[in-house]
């Protein structure tokens, strides 16, 4: 669950409004997409609600019972964020350092989830993605498809409450990018999880449940 | 989160397998050099302790002349004997011998054996078994079984003792069983010893044992304060705190020396933990925005650095045992420093000291990976997400600003060499120097921006031009590697500068000090009278012959003695021969003058025009303090006396050194009729040429450990440079795409980032150059002064200085090559394409 009020941030630099009193609400198992112009703040809005950003106004409650983010420390948004959060990103962002396995167990590390739970936990998510065997393979080694599938397996072996994710499809070849994004759907879906994801692409848009476009005048 | 730590340390050691590699072995060398010289120095120590605890027992007192010619009168043994709070009073005569032949002189130390028996049970002869043994009340000596093993005799055999001109014959009773292996000495009864070499009526020294419950201090004090000026009384601790004066200062300048390595050490860390950060900064943005707490991103780096050191600080453990048997063996215990020679100590683990260098390896690592580790933690996570490492030019906005830290930094170096020694050791000097470090580093950027800012106007050709522009805005990498390099060529230089200036001084000295061509000298005894009286006639080889005379004065119990000279000096001219460093005074007509050396001056505080009262002869005497003359040789210490003034004295001037002039073409005369005496008496005869040469090899013996240093310091320095370039590589893959795409080929590349690497390197090596003149200056002028008290001019070798930046230069180039070529090995396309 996320609910925002009356959220208001200026351009850092530029000295001008990104946006002034924004609000809305993503219920439990819901799938929002968020569009709009390029800097219009669509990534700086997704930014305040992971608590990467700082909002001059207004609050970000996220989960059951609502916490909100604006109101913590840098140490309690990394633990919210580890807790309730899972990420998707365009440039998949997957450690070239560790496994594919061990990718996929960081959010679990930082979630404070039990070691016992953890190999079982990561072979699941691999199967459901499409990556059986997939796990002690190095990054390297993967097409870009599959280096999203294991970045969806990774936002969501954790359980989180929120996915959010950055033009999730952006880097891959439509067909691909179709697969993938079904694949992102389902799972979140299975899961009962809210989801807010921003995107350039009608297609992706489209399969959401909700669409909001961030206009200079707010959202629409 | 552990286990999250240790997936993130081995990955970092996977892909940073030579510099990780690197930076540990740096860290040990650290590590190694300061463990082994504690366990060598220590191990020194203990065995000198322990042979002095074999000669001396352990007397709660030992009442001794000051002067080493003097000698404690009998009728002091009675006085104290009868003191009641005295339990035993062992007297005992010391003097050397040669044996037959050989012309090593040996320790004969005459006991009193039922006083012995209490005090010197390490001294206590045992009898042989012989039907015909001699017993030591007999006249029987006794030799220790090192001796016995070195001159390969048994019991019963019967060895002639020379000293001087006299001989004797006596017959080994037996051996000294509680001796130490590497105790040379003879053990005799103090009667038979007295009879035939004196002193009559007197003993070197008297040994005392108090009574239980005696307030053994008070004790102390009141006899101290009735003795006369020629006598001391000293405690057993007074014997170690000599024996841990006597190489203080040379093992604290080893010891900054391996400092020094742990530096380069900790840079290397700090250069391999930066670039790791830069390289992973988008791996740790993503575990930032994953959840990984903003503490845990600085602790990641500094356990890093901890995982580098402790390792590394554990190999240098086991490094600086094996350095210190090795070392032991072939510098011997003092590691070259002239110290403790003829000690052959064991070497010991020692827990303790390890735990301490183990500490500061890890100490030296973890500072390395501190500034690295802030970095990481200031790092914007969405910035870093995006576009990597955030390193941004550094703009001069206000040079004044940027002027204020060098400045501060050098006035505060500046009222540091202001400071005195603090407690002996230069302290302040070592500080001094950390600074001119940190200001030679905190002034290249505005260095490096105000040279290249200029030049980077120039019309050039477009890679040179970018090479240019790049290293003018001085970006984090460039300063890394160039901090890199002024740190290792500013210690190297300095070091080549103070030893290349002490060694000048040396030979210039040499010069000075060795005016004759022949020298004669005899290591046990005066001169034999024979030859004395031979060179007194005409029909010699020689138109000029010195003669002089050694020996000690103990001003400070606690302080090793000052040697005393006994010169045939011309009170007018001592200039002739003494090397002074000030204005000489001359000296009232009804005073004798000494004058002092460099060393004496400083530790006792005289100084020229002073009237001093000194321990000589067995009484004090006063002296005129005329001039202060410079001394390599005698690092505590030496007064000069002239013959004539010496004898007025009522001195008994007998001769031990000898400086001789050949008559013209002459000279293989000389030798061929100094040869029979020198045969019959074990005297050492050396012309000049060869003791300057002997004493310049000892010289360069004795900073060998030096050029080790060195070299690893520049090695370090380069390698440095290396990591920097190719990390640099990396973090501006976009930016060479884009100029790949913008038309830029792959030689452009490799040539704009080879000049790069050069302009760097000659940055760092001018810049290290100056701060290396500038600490070489500091240790010439000031920690030499005050850890050795030996002054000489600032010499600076450009030749070599020169040859050494121009070979690092070459080897910055070669490493800068290596960086552009991974440049070339790029995946353009695909670098441009991932950063749309």
């Amino acid at each position: 669950m996320l609910r925002v009020s009356g959220l208001a941030r200026r351009h850092r630099e530029a000295s001008r409004a990104l946006f002034t009193d924004l609000g809305f609400a993503i219920a439990a198992g819901e799938i929002v997409a968020l569009v709009g112009e390029s800097g219009i703040g669509k990534s700086t809005l997704l930014n305040c609600i992971a608590g990467l950003d700082t909002p001059d106004r207004g609050s970000i409650e996220i989960g059951a019972p609502a916490v909100d983010i604006v109101r913590l420390g840098e140490a309690a948004r990394a633990a919210l964020r580890a807790r309730n959060i899972g990420f998707v990103f365009q440039a998949f962002h997957v450690l070239p350092t560790l496994t594919v396995a061990q990718n996929i167990g960081v959010p679990l590390l930082l979630a404070g989830v039990p070691p016992a739970e953890h190999a079982s936990r990561t072979q699941t998510l691999l199967t459901r993605v499409g990556l059986p065997g997939f796990g002690d393979r190095w990054p390297a080694s993967l097409s870009g498809g599959e280096l999203q599938r294991v970045a969806i397996a990774r936002a969501l072996v954790h359980r989180p409450g929120l996915i959010l994710a950055d033009e999730p499809t952006g880097n891959l070849d439509p067909r691909t990018a179709s697969q993938v994004l079904a694949l992102l759907l389902e799972r979140v879906r299975d899961q009962q999880a809210s989801a807010l994801i921003v995107t350039h692409s009608q297609h992706v848009a489209e399969s959401c449940d909700r669409i909001l476009t961030l206009t200079p005048q707010g959202l629409q | 989160m552990r286990i999250l730590v240790s997936w993130l340390i081995r990955a970092q050691f996977r892909s940073r397998r030579t510099a990780t590699l690197l930076s540990m072995l740096a860290i040990a060398l650290g590590v190694a050099l300061g463990y082994s010289i504690h366990l060598i120095n220590e191990a020194a120590l203990a065995d000198f302790s322990r042979a002095m605890k074999t000669v001396q027992g352990e007397p709660d007192a030992v009442i001794a002349a000051r002067d080493s010619a003097g000698s404690v009168p009998l009728q002091r043994l009675d006085e104290i004997s009868r003191d009641p709070e005295v339990l035993v009073a062992a007297p005992v005569i010391e003097t050397r011998v040669r044996i037959g032949s050989l012309r090593t002189p040996f320790r004969l130390i005459g006991i009193d054996v039922f006083s012995a028996a209490a005090m010197m049970p390490g001294l206590l002869p045992r009898e042989s078994e012989r039907p015909d043994r001699v017993g030591i009340l007999d006249g029987g000596i006794h030799a220790s079984p090192a001796l016995l093993a070195e001159l390969g005799v048994q019991a019963g055999a019967s060895l002639t003792l020379l000293r001087g001109d006299r001989r004797w014959s006596a017959t080994i009773a037996g051996d000294v069983p509680a001796a130490g292996p590497d105790d040379l000495l003879l053990v005799a009864d103090i009667a038979w010893v007295q009879e035939h070499f004196g002193p009559p009526d007197a003993v070197s020294e008297i040994r005392v044992r108090l009574a239980p419950d005696t307030d053994a201090a008070g004790w102390r004090t009141r006899v101290a304060a009735l003795l006369p000026p020629g006598l001391l009384l000293r405690v057993a601790a007074d014997d170690s705190e000599r024996a841990s004066n006597l190489s203080r200062a040379y093992r604290v300048n080893l010891n900054v020396l391996a400092l020094v390595a742990l530096l380069t050490g900790a840079f290397l860390v700090f250069a391999t933990q930066l670039t790791a950060v830069a390289q992973r900064s988008t791996e740790f943005a993503l575990l930032g925005v994953l959840g990984l707490p903003p503490r845990m991103r600085l602790l990641q780096v500094l356990l890093e650095g901890l995982a580098i050191g402790l390792p590394g600080a554990l190999l240098g453990l086991g490094l600086g045992y094996a350095l210190a048997l090795a070392f032991t063996q072939l510098l011997g215990a003092d590691l070259g420093g002239g110290y403790f020679s003829g000690s052959a100590p064991v070497i010991v683990p020692q827990v303790a000291p390890a735990c301490g260098f183990l500490l500061l390896g890890c100490a030296a690592s973890l500072a390395g990976a501190a500034y690295p580790a802030y970095l990481n933690l200031r790092q914007p996570l969405v910035e870093a997400l995006s576009n990597g490492f955030s390193a941004r030019p550094q703009v001069v906005r206000n040079r004044r600003r940027q002027l204020v830290l060098p400045l501060s930094l050098s006035l505060l170096a500046g009222a540091l060499l202001q400071l005195p020694a603090l407690f002996g050791l230069p302290l302040a000097a070592y500080a001094a120097i950390a600074l001119v470090l940190l200001i030679g580093i905190a002034g290249a950027p505005l260095v490096t921006q105000q040279v290249f800012r200029w030049v980077a106007d120039w019309q050039l050709p477009a890679p040179q031009r970018i090479a240019l522009q790049n290293v003018a805005q001085a970006p984090l990498m460039a300063q890394v590697a160039a901090a890199g390099l002024i740190v290792s060529f500013a210690l190297t230089a300095s070091m080549v500068i103070m030893v290349s200036s002490f060694r000048v001084a040396v030979d210039h000295w040499l010069d000075h000090v060795l005016p004759a061509p022949l020298y004669v000298r005899s290591k046990a005894s005066p001169l034999p009278q024979d030859l004395l009286t031979a060179l007194d006639g005409a029909d010699t080889p020689f138109v000029r012959v010195e003669r002089s005379a050694h020996g000690a004065l103990t001003l400070d119990p606690q302080r090793p003695p000052v040697a005393l000279l006994v010169r045939e000096i011309e009170r007018s001219n001592p200039a002739a021969r003494l090397p002074f460093s000030g204005a000489l005074i001359a000296p009232p007509a009804d005073l004798p003058v000494v004058w002092i050396s460099e060393a004496t001056h400083e530790i006792y505080r005289m100084a020229p025009g002073q009237t001093l009262r000194l321990p000589l002869l067995g009484r004090e005497v006063e002296v005129f303090v005329g001039g202060v003359w410079r001394d390599y040789a005698r690092q505590f210490g030496a007064l000069v006396i002239s013959r004539d003034d010496y004898q007025r004295l009522g001195g008994d001037f007998r001769p031990s050194d000898l400086a001789l002039w050949p008559r013209p073409g002459q000279e293989a005369a000389a030798g061929e009729w100094l040869a029979p005496h020198a045969l019959a008496h074990g005297l050492e005869v050396a012309e000049s040429a060869a003791i300057r040469q002997l004493s310049l090899s000892i010289f360069d013996k004795s900073f060998a450990v030096t050029y080790a240093l060195e070299a690893a310091a520049m090695l370090i320095g380069v390698f440095g440079l290396a990591v920097t370039l190719t990390a640099s590589v990396w973090l501006r893959a976009r930016e060479l795409a884009t100029l790949a795409a913008l038309g830029f080929d792959r030689r452009m590349l490799r040539r704009a980032l080879m000049l790069e690497g050069a302009l760097i390197a000659i940055v760092g090596l001018l810049i290290g150059l100056v701060c290396g003149i500038a600490i070489g200056a500091v240790l010439t002028h000031v920690v030499n002064p005050q850890a050795f008290h030996w002054r000489m001019p600032l010499t600076v070798p450009w030749l070599t200085l020169l040859a050494g930046a121009a070979a690092t230069l070459l080897a910055a180039v070669f490493a800068s090559q290596q960086a552009a070529r991974q440049a070339t090995r790029l995946p353009l396309a695909q670098v441009l394409a991932s950063s749309q």
